[in-house]
């Protein structure tokens, strides 16, 4: 059925646990590098560079990780909760320094997200009409 | 011998537990779409609360679970793709993406340090708090080189993100936002990962924008710590 080892490799690229298992190693591999190199950059960005350079050498084609990338991403909420929990550890935010650093997160939040949307839409209208 | 099948067993445990909840809030939000239905709210609530009623410490249940947190490096290297494809929108609007990012750091950064000093914060709690718009790993580098705490830095983060996201459902509804352009730098500025797995929901466009933002805004913030930290003296 199976032609050749190739063959069989290139039918095993296409299910989703592979291409998963491909974008874990290359996160590996960016770790195991930033640490080598004393750099404060999170070993996914650089394993995420990686992708991107061989991508755009033709080594890789998008193709063969499409899936594996999808489900990650639509499954990414997940991968918080376990975080999340970690204020479970922190007592001494229940009560008023808890509620004044929810207040400080919340009211800054809603001026970032704000600020940085009007920014973008009022550079982005004014480019479109410049254009 | 005992132990050890035993902790694999709670691990097995709290990792089911912990994706089943999850899977019961997806269910739940594609019902409702409400902003208290959102995955990220309902998840840690639920899983929260048993973890607290069965008299299990954080540290055991980080034990089992520690894997799932462990795949966000991959979900992160995920983002190549996406950005890949669009690369011809990310070329075209760089700079209107760069301008948005400078705005929303200097924001983030101002309004910690302006709110916390205002309600009277600690110096070393405000510290931690100025960094939380960016990605953990990003964010725990400049809190270090701040004076903040890092691992209280992380959960501000999280705090962060998972308001952020819940808010940006909520402030999407009547923000006029023409364009996925804008949708895209609001998630992914304000609510870093938790704003991007978000905007993903929303489009493909959205998704790899708020993903280019989420790290431009951590190089941004890594390169802007020296001079915060200068100025905060």
């Amino acid at each position: 059925m199976l032609k050749s080892p190739l063959a069989a490799f290139r039918m095993l690229q296409r299910t989703r646990f592979v291409q998963i298992a491909m974008l874990g190693a290359f996160w590996f591999a960016g770790d195991v590098a930033a640490r080598a190199v004393g750099l404060p950059v999170p070993g996914g960005v650089l394993g995420m560079i990686g992708v991107l350079v061989l991508l755009g050498t033709g080594f890789l084609k998008v193709s063969s990780v499409r899936l594996g990338a999808r489900t990650l991403l639509a499954e990414m909420l997940l991968f918080f909760v376990p975080s999340v929990l970690a204020i479970l550890d922190h007592q001494e935010f229940i009560g008023t320094v808890g509620l004044k650093v929810v207040a400080v997160i919340l009211v800054g939040t809603v001026l970032v997200m704000t600020s940085t949307a009007m920014t973008v839409e009022l550079c982005y209208r004014w480019r479109a009409h410049h254009a | 011998m005992l132990d050890g099948s035993n902790g694999v067993l709670t691990a097995l445990f709290w990792s089911v537990i912990t994706i089943g909840c999850y899977a019961v809030a997806r269910v739940i939000h594609a019902r409702w779409r409400a902003w208290w239905s959102s995955p990220l709210i309902l998840a840690p609530l639920s899983v929260g609360l048993l973890v607290v009623l069965l008299h299990t410490g954080y540290a055991a249940y980080i034990k089992g679970t520690h894997w799932i947190a462990l795949m966000m490096g991959p979900a992160t290297v995920a983002f190549a793709i996406p950005l890949y494809e669009h690369r011809e929108t990310i070329r075209r609007h760089w700079p209107v993406l760069l301008a948005g990012v400078a705005m929303g750091s200097t924001m983030a950064i101002g309004t910690a340090f302006l709110l916390a000093s205002w309600l009277d914060l600690p110096t070393a709690l405000r510290a931690s708090l100025m960094p939380r718009s960016t990605s953990t790993p990003f964010a725990m580098a400049v809190s270090g080189d701040i004076g903040g705490l890092p691992e209280l830095t992380a959960v501000f983060v999280i705090i962060t993100g998972v308001s952020g996201a819940a808010l940006g459902e909520l402030m999407l509804r009547w923000m006029p936002l023409r364009s996925s352009l804008a949708r895209g730098a609001f998630l992914g500025m304000g609510a870093h990962g938790a704003g991007v797995a978000k905007a993903h929901q929303i489009g493909e466009e959205e998704g790899s924008i708020a993903g280019l933002v989420m790290i431009l805004a951590g190089c941004f913030n890594l390169m802007m710590a020296p001079l915060v930290a200068l100025m905060m003296g």
